[in-house]
């Protein structure tokens, strides 16, 4: 029986590269926000915001979420990852294509360059679906976090496709739709598709993990799976053949409900937890999840009220409240310990070696949670003023917090072994 | 873990016990025995020891360092024996087996 669930952590290969390179993509997209802080409030089709966007959504977000995925799917299957082989090969494509799209954003560079780093986006996103769907798929055990993660692989080539046509669409217009709307679809798919429902699916398994805490009622997670794709499929059918209209709230509260039963789950294992006191890493994903809630909160103000800082808000409270949140806070419940498991799992009980909490700097991470809570509501309060100087403060922070948090993401990736056999120390 | 003094192995499984203490969760950094995945240990067959334990979740990704923490400290406390794992999900591993030091641990009192 016992070797039903030996050796099922993947290869360091395919985990450890994405959290290193998105820990230098959260610095350039720091930077990016410094460099553009007067922009952030203009119009979303803007060089320098569509270069930022896609730092914040591939080089940040996506890059990390890949590794996680490839370090929880097996773990979730009990299930060896199908190919460390095609995870690394998504990883470099993910990373070049992300790189030149950024640079062609920035400059505007819309001709083959862009439609090359686009395609090398899309590629990448179509290994990792894959690559996911084969490691689920040799699996007997069919849970509802696999399928939120299947589901969400889906989203999100679907989201780098249309993308990548979009992008041809700037050299070549061939798209019989306006651009800005089938934009709009692309960011939503990728939003409420690729994001929304990964998060749920790992969320779901990991939170009440680390909470010790459980809940019986996955009728919440399968309801929110449903809700969540009927509310998209319908905003992207509706919003691809008619313009914005009102119908538009109900398919975002659809979403949102969908949303709200994942919640009512979390709350419940939450209730029937063990641990009692929340650490520093599990705040984190509470203010992230506050950050979410307000996102929804201003999408009919979006919707209503045509001012271009809502929309920089609403993204903003997407990127950098909801999504780096979780980040911020889950990197170090994930990372340390494939490191550990590489570096310290045969020694452990011969000798006195470290934790995986041990990895990193504690008390850095308790600065990081109270400046990000800072910086975060710092950024939303000088788009809604739209105080030019605040922002620019406010993105200064955001370099501070990369900074503090690549320093302790490299300090892991980088740990060398320490055994201490009592007197002395190797 | 519960160790009969009636037992004809019971000195051997005290030891057991106290080396079994030296393996630590790496997630929740409290040893295995207060967490409560040690059910048994076997030393009725000779040469050999068995550990009878669970995980604290079937997806527990740090199951296999565990499973070595535990190999290796009876290798070391028994040379003479060659020791294997039994893992169980009967009866499922819950809060409730936490002893009261790995309570304290935990903050779970």
């Amino acid at each position: 029986m016992a070797d039903i669930f030996v050796n099922k952590a993947p290869k360091e290969l395919a985990v450890i590269p994405f959290y290193a390179t998105a820990a230098v993509f959260f610095l350039l997209l720091s930077l990016l926000l410094c460099f553009s802080a007067r922009e952030l409030t203009g119009h979303y089709f803007n060089p320098h915001i569509l270069a930022i966007v896609h730092t914040a959504a591939l080089g940040w977000g996506t890059m990390i979420i890949f590794g996680a995925a490839y370090q929880l799917l097996p773990v979730i299957c009990e299930q060896e990852l199908f190919s460390t082989r095609l995870a690394f090969l998504s990883y470099l494509l993910l990373t070049a294509g992300s790189i030149g799209l950024i640079v062609c954003f920035w400059i505007f560079d819309t001709g083959w360059a862009m439609i090359v780093s686009g395609s090398a986006v899309v590629l990448s996103s179509y290994l990792y679906a894959f690559n996911i769907y084969k490691t689920a798929n040799d699996t007997n055990r069919s849970q509802i976090h696999q399928n939120f993660l299947l589901i969400s692989a889906f989203w999100l080539c679907f989201t780098t496709t249309v993308g990548l046509l979009l992008t041809i669409n700037l050299s070549y217009n061939f798209i019989p739709r306006n651009h800005l709307d089938i934009l709009k679809l692309h960011a939503h798919a990728g939003i409420a598709g690729w994001f929304l429902q990964l998060i749920c699916g790992v969320g779901a398994k990991l939170i009440p993990m680390f909470l010790l805490g459980k809940s019986k009622r996955n009728w919440l997670l399968h309801t929110a799976l449903i809700l969540q794709n009927l509310g998209l499929i319908a905003f992207l059918a509706d919003g691809y053949f008619n313009p914005m209209h009102v119908r538009m709230y109900f398919y975002a509260l659809l979403v949102f409900l969908g949303t709200l039963c994942w919640l009512l789950y979390i709350i419940d294992a939450y209730r029937h937890r063990a641990r009692k006191k929340a650490d520093t890493l599990m705040r984190h994903t509470l203010i992230s999840l506050v950050a979410q809630g307000l996102a929804f909160g201003v999408i009919p103000i979006m919707l209503s009220n045509h001012q271009t800082k809502w929309t920089a808000l609403y993204g903003t409270l997407i990127f950098l409240g909801w999504i780096t949140g979780i980040i911020l806070g889950k990197t170090f419940k994930t990372l340390p310990f494939i490191v550990w498991n590489k570096r310290y799992k045969n020694l452990n009980g011969t000798a006195k070696i470290p934790m995986p909490k041990h990895l990193y700097n504690e008390n850095l991470i308790q600065y990081q949670y109270y400046a990000y809570i800072g910086t975060i509501v710092l950024t939303c309060l000088g788009i809604v003023v739209d105080h030019r100087l605040t922002i620019q403060t406010a993105a200064i922070l955001w370099i501070v917090i990369a900074l503090v948090y690549g320093y302790n993401v490299f300090r892991i990736v980088f740990h060398k072994t320490t055994i201490d056999y009592g007197n002395k120390a190797e | 873990m519960e160790i009969k003094l009636n037992n004809p192995y019971a000195q051997e499984e005290l030891k057991a016990q106290v080396a079994l203490m030296q393996v630590i969760d790496p997630e929740l950094n409290v040893n295995i025995v207060d967490l409560g995945l040690v059910y048994g240990v076997d030393f009725s067959t000779e040469g050999q020891i068995i550990v009878r334990m669970t995980l604290s979740t079937p997806h527990c990704p740090m199951g296999d360092a565990i499973e070595q923490g535990v190999l290796n400290v009876l290798r070391q406390t028994f040379p003479d024996r060659t020791p294997s794992i039994q893992l169980v999900w009967e009866p499922e591993w819950n809060f409730n087996m936490i002893s009261e030091a790995g309570k304290e641990q935990l903050n779970l009192l």
